[in-house]
């Protein structure tokens, strides 16, 4: 089984619809390749994202995420994702207070929309959480029961 | 329970190439949840969507999950394929294995297996615990309130009444006509406002669909899209309307130059407003005009420019001049604002008999000297590095037009939002006559400062708008979802669970949420407008217990997609 | 091909961009059947090419892409791709129309954007519609392709074929929306702009291209004719425009296009010194104005007024030397940039192909629509009616079809 240390990082991408999906998607239509560790969970606004979601990625194993939305003044939810970014932003205090440390979330607003932008942040992102030490797995039997249905 | 059909497609080798579906069908097999699992070449073409519609309908399976490409490119037509069959929207789910997968890992086969493997596991999950907001249904009642009768408002209802609409006219002074009854004559053919508001009026009297209400007062607005009630008071009189949408072209104030260019202190300075007053009386007499651009526009306080102000003064300038043929008038300018065919050309005719123009700068404005009256204005001339003196017995001030007071109050009545000035917020930038609720459009200078002319077509536009809404006599919530064709969701409360916080109320962008009363409850319990909501999550991702979810993106599937992510 | 008229009042709407798709998406909400017409592959006409759009900073093609596609799903709607008007004449019930179709080889409803066709081509003749096409789809430019047929054994869903040919579409129809919009204005008649001397002396719409994120450089800022980063870069407004030789009417978007423009280039490369060289500078319309005022960098950029007398590459073939004066030190100067872009020279698009002897429909003096003519309502929006921008151009659309809507009314 690969150790913490060795295996390439897990990286968990709640990308909206439009800027990040549509970068995302240039990145595909173009073939640019890319490391296959991470996963995709679109959703219609990047509002969505619950910062419970990214603690509980990152209490399951997943070493790094990502929220890919749009630049402000470009949500088409009326600038729903104006309260998004300041959320994630606190997120981000949390997780360094509680010593998980903020990168372990990238806030990507208006950044990904083009195929090589989206390339870029998934690629530097990789370095990134590559660069960070192992989180240690603190999930208890009993969260993992919470977290799913069996 | 096994109610799941997986199709897996080869994408004629395009996904094929690089993922080993083989792989990924054997790992099915051990999933409680899915009925089959079939790869096939292709799932995008016409034959492809009525052999899997039939499937769909034969089988046992209830819902089917397709690991395709991207929706972006023929996923979503495979999707919309199957919902025009008959197959219920959130029943499907389209997992892209192809732009985010096969393609952007062609190099590494083993690694995008498995990728595509966890991605079919995560909508799979979806798939296990989606559930289904309920729709709802309104009635859109026939009607429409237009709030304002100045050009904009009497544009609306004109158009509407003429389209076979019953429109309701509300307008708080005595008489419907608004800025028309205001200005004297209009550019560029210099014809009477009265001319052009005239038919409007008769159309008013003639017109059996249109009711005025004038000396109007909103007292409450109540409802949604489709089904306003609203009660306002006309004079001593009461009202009960039930519009199906609401037009709202209030229009906007003059700023009083108060304090601006010795306003008030020395005579002969007066707004460009009591120099329509003036006109509207008869002829104006000057030797020396001078016109001052930007007063209080373009400055710290606003820094918007107000559209209207360069073309009414080169209008009143044209005038005086024709009036008095002899007589200097000039423009003090920091830009000409006349962009176009039409109001460059008024602007080179304007030039073309006589009227001058100076250019002058933001931090050199002109100075006004008199004692009791005005007598002259100095001016750094900017083009030609001068300051000049000009004799003057008259200097009219160009104000920009502001916003109503009672904006706030009306946005408040219809939860629309307003920009850091107080004119009406639009969508922007395709549906500049529509807000962030539906149902309710803007036009005219409540919207953003523009002439009669442009606030007559704007009116035309928000009645357009308002013509398309009730052209159906009932419509769903789901008809009004920000990207039609996408899955339609809204909020849904825990009664139970809700703990009467209000962080979602207070986050929403739709105004759709309310706290109420509940009985048999301590707390409030918050309440979604279904008509209102647009899906965003916002009030999901604050709720401090869960109590507010998205039923197609709810706690349970997104916590198993994570789970199975890797 | 006689188009049957069992279509419900039917309307034309010429021309795909943003105004037009608008106008055919209110009157089919109405209940009418609408033809909506562009004459290239796509719709969403000038503005989903550009780059970026003012005040807000949004990627131009995606505010636009949930009204491009309502309008392409609408059931009432039956949009014309690739084709254009050639004939038209009014009687007493309306219009006739003849629209021809020059269908693309590539069937984009059958394309899955494989690439094998690409891959075969040995002439390069084949590339994607454009970087923001949603769904995506292949395009054969007819002028490159050798027609050997490679393609066509090779394209897995049988989506090419080059044998289409022309199709001539009948239409009666009871009333028409002129939406064309604009065009570059040809400016070889005002060689002082120095267009044509130089690699990088390029019109507005042209460099737009060239530092899109989506297009060939990825948005960095670079030179054409060497590949280096420019020094600077100067913008000329009113060229060709508000101008008795040319263009005398103003063209009402150049002034927040190039303040655009010159944003963008300062934020991707804050050392580029951006010039504006204006006459007056029209931030008129909804945030405009303020959006003249944004510091995006400690360098602002540098606005001079004064229209050049001459533009011309230095001998040496490596800036480009602009002789102006600026009116407000009444100095004449002559500044040498490394990029210079053209702004000004609009024009409406040619409504319809082929000229008709009835002049439908008819334009006036500056080759605007003329509404009224002969007491004759016509119905024009955007740039066919004015110079306009987005917001001017779509709710005039909703206007025109407005007035469509009631016109029997307004007649009586």
């Amino acid at each position: 089984m690969e150790t913490e240390t060795t295996r390439q990082p897990r990286i968990l991408v709640f990308a909206c619809r439009w800027c990040g999906l549509i970068g995302a998607d240039g990145a595909g239509k173009n073939r640019i390749a890319l490391p296959s560790n991470f996963r995709i969970i679109p959703v219609e606004c990047a509002a969505y994202v619950e910062p419970d979601a990214i603690i509980r990625a990152l209490a399951s194993g997943i070493d790094g995420t990502i929220v890919m939305g749009c630049h402000v003044g470009g949500c088409r939810f009326n600038d729903a994702n104006h309260a998004a970014i300041k959320r994630l932003e606190l997120l981000k205090e949390l997780l360094d207070a509680t010593g998980v440390g903020r990168d372990r979330l990238l806030i990507s607003f208006g950044t990904a929309h083009e195929d090589h932008q989206f390339a870029e942040v998934i690629r530097d992102y990789f370095d990134t959480v590559a660069a960070l030490p192992p989180l240690e797995p603190w999930v208890s039997t009993l969260t993992m029961k919470h977290l799913s249905r069996s | 329970m096994a109610d799941i059909t997986v199709y897996l497609c080869k994408c004629f080798g395009e996904i094929a190439a690089t993922v080993d579906l083989e792989i990924v069908r054997a790992g099915l097999g051990d999933n409680p949840s899915v009925s089959s699992a079939e790869i096939v070449d292709s799932l995008c073409l016409n034959r492809d969507l009525e052999t899997m519609a039939h499937q769909i309908r034969e089988g046992v399976t209830q819902k089917v999950l397709i690991a395709a490409c991207s929706s972006l490119a023929r996923g979503d037509r495979i999707v919309r394929g199957l919902v025009h069959r008959g197959v219920r929207r959130t029943d499907i789910h389209l997992v892209d294995i192809r732009e985010g997968c096969a393609w952007i890992h062609a190099g590494d086969p083993d690694g995008a297996t498995g990728k595509a493997e966890r991605l079919i596991d995560m909508g799979l999950a979806h798939l296990e615990n989606v559930q289904t907001s309920d729709d709802v249904s309104v009635k859109i009642n026939n009607e429409v309130m237009v709030i304002g009768a100045g050009p904009a408002g009497l544009a609306a209802a004109t158009s509407l009444a003429r389209s076979g609409i019953t429109v309701h006219v509300i307008e708080r002074a005595p008489h419907p006509g608004g800025m028309l009854r205001l200005v004297s004559r209009l550019y560029p053919k210099d014809s009477a406002a009265s001319s052009r508001l005239e038919p409007y009026l008769d159309e008013l009297e003639r017109n059996p669909l249109i009711t005025v209400y004038p000396r109007a007062k909103l007292q409450s607005i109540r409802g949604y899209t489709g089904n306003y009630k609203i009660r306002l008071s006309s004079g001593d009189d009461e009202h009960n309307l039930s519009p199906g949408a609401v037009i709202i072209a209030s229009g906007a104030k003059v700023l009083l130059p108060d304090g601006l260019f010795r306003y008030g202190e020395v005579a002969n300075v007066i707004s460009q407003m009591e120099l329509e007053t003036r006109f509207r009386k008869g002829a104006v007499a000057t030797k020396n005009a001078v016109f001052i651009q930007c007063v209080g526009a373009r400055c710290q306080d606003r820094p918007y420019c107000s559209t209207i102000c360069c073309p009414a003064s080169i209008k009143n300038a044209a005038r005086l001049k024709a009036e008095n043929p002899v007589a200097n008038v000039f423009v003090i300018h920091r830009d000409i604002m006349m962009p176009g065919s039409v109001l460059e050309g008024y602007y080179r005719h304007v030039m073309a008999q006589g009227v001058r123009f100076i250019r002058c700068e933001k931090d050199r404005p002109p100075e006004i000297i008199g004692t009791d009256r005005i007598e002259a204005v100095s001016v750094y001339d900017a083009v030609t590095g001068s300051t000049r003196t000009i004799d003057a017995d008259l200097a009219v001030l160009s104000t920009p037009l502001i916003p109503n007071d009672d904006n706030r109050r009306i946005a408040e009545l219809l939860g629309l939002q307003l920009d850091r000035y107080g004119f009406f917020r639009e969508i922007y930038p395709m549906h500049p006559v529509e807000t962030r609720m539906d149902g309710v459009f803007i036009c005219g200078s409540a919207r953003w400062p523009v002439s009669s002319d442009v606030a007559i077509t704007q009116g035309e536009a928000a009645a357009m708008k308002a013509a398309a809404l009730l052209a159906r006599s009932q419509a769903a919530a789901s008809d009004f979802s920000r990207v039609p064709g996408r899955k339609f969701g809204h909020a849904r409360v825990n009664v139970e669970t809700c703990s009467g916080c209000g962080n979602c109320m207070a986050v929403c962008p739709f105004d759709a949420i309310r706290l109420q009363k509940v009985e048999g409850k301590y707390s409030h319990v918050s309440r979604v407008n279904k008509m209102r909501c647009k899906a965003c999550g916002n009030c999901v991702s604050v709720c401090p217990n869960g109590t507010m979810q998205m039923p197609e993106h709810n706690y349970l599937s997104v916590g198993e997609m994570i789970r199975r992510a890797f | 091909m006689m188009v049957q008229n069992n279509e419900k009042n039917p309307v034309l709407v010429v021309g795909g961009g943003v105004a037009g798709i608008i106008a055919a998406f209110d009157l089919a909400e109405m209940g009418r059947t609408v033809h909506l017409v562009d004459s290239a592959p796509l719709l969403g006409g000038q503005v989903a090419k550009l780059d970026k759009i003012y005040p807000t900073d949004h990627c131009a093609f995606c505010p636009l892409w949930t009204d491009i596609k309502k309008v392409q799903e609408h059931h009432r709607v039956i949009v014309h791709t690739t084709s254009k008007v050639t004939d038209i004449t009014q009687d007493a019930d309306g219009y006739n129309v003849v629209i021809v179709c020059d269908p693309p080889a590539i069937d984009e409803s059958l394309c899955i954007f494989c690439g094998r066709c690409v891959d075969t081509c040995t002439k390069g003749a084949v590339r994607p519609l454009w970087a923001h096409a949603y769904p995506p789809a292949y395009f054969i430019d007819r002028q490159l392709c050798a027609e050997c047929g490679d393609c066509v054994d090779v394209c897995p869903t049988e989506a090419i074929n080059l044998n289409r040919t022309e199709v001539e579409l009948f239409l009666a129809v009871d009333e028409v929306i002129w939406a064309t919009g604009f065009k570059e204005a040809d400016l070889s008649t005002l060689p002082e702009f120095g267009m044509g001397t130089h690699p990088d002396v390029m019109t507005s719409l042209e460099f737009e291209e060239w530092i899109a994120e989506a297009g060939v450089n990825k948005g960095t800022i670079t030179r054409k004719v060497n590949g280096a980063v420019p020094k600077n870069i100067a913008f000329i407004q009113c060229v060709g425009a508000r101008d008795q030789r040319m263009l005398p009417y103003c063209s009402a978007v150049c002034c927040m296009h190039a303040l655009k423009q010159a944003q963008w280039v300062k934020r991707r490369n804050p050392l580029i010194d951006c010039t504006i060289l204006y006459t007056d500078l029209r931030t008129v319309g909804r945030g405009y104005n303020e959006y003249s005022l944004r510091e995006l960098h400690e360098s602002a950029i540098t606005f001079i007024r004064g229209r050049p007398g001459l533009i011309h590459p230095l001998p040496t073939g490596d800036a480009i030397a602009i002789k102006y004066e600026n009116t407000l030190t009444q100095t004449r100067e002559i500044a040498k940039f490394d990029m210079v872009v053209l702004n000004g020279n609009l024009q409406t698009s040619p409504a319809r192909k082929a000229a008709d002897s009835q002049h439908i429909p008819p334009l006036n003096g500056e080759g605007f629509v003329d509404t009224m003519q002969d007491e004759i309502p016509r119905y024009a929006c955007g740039f066919n009616l004015e110079p306009a921008d987005i917001a001017e151009s779509v709710i005039q659309a909703s206007s025109a079809a407005m007035k469509v809507t009631i016109k029997e009314e307004l007649q009586k």
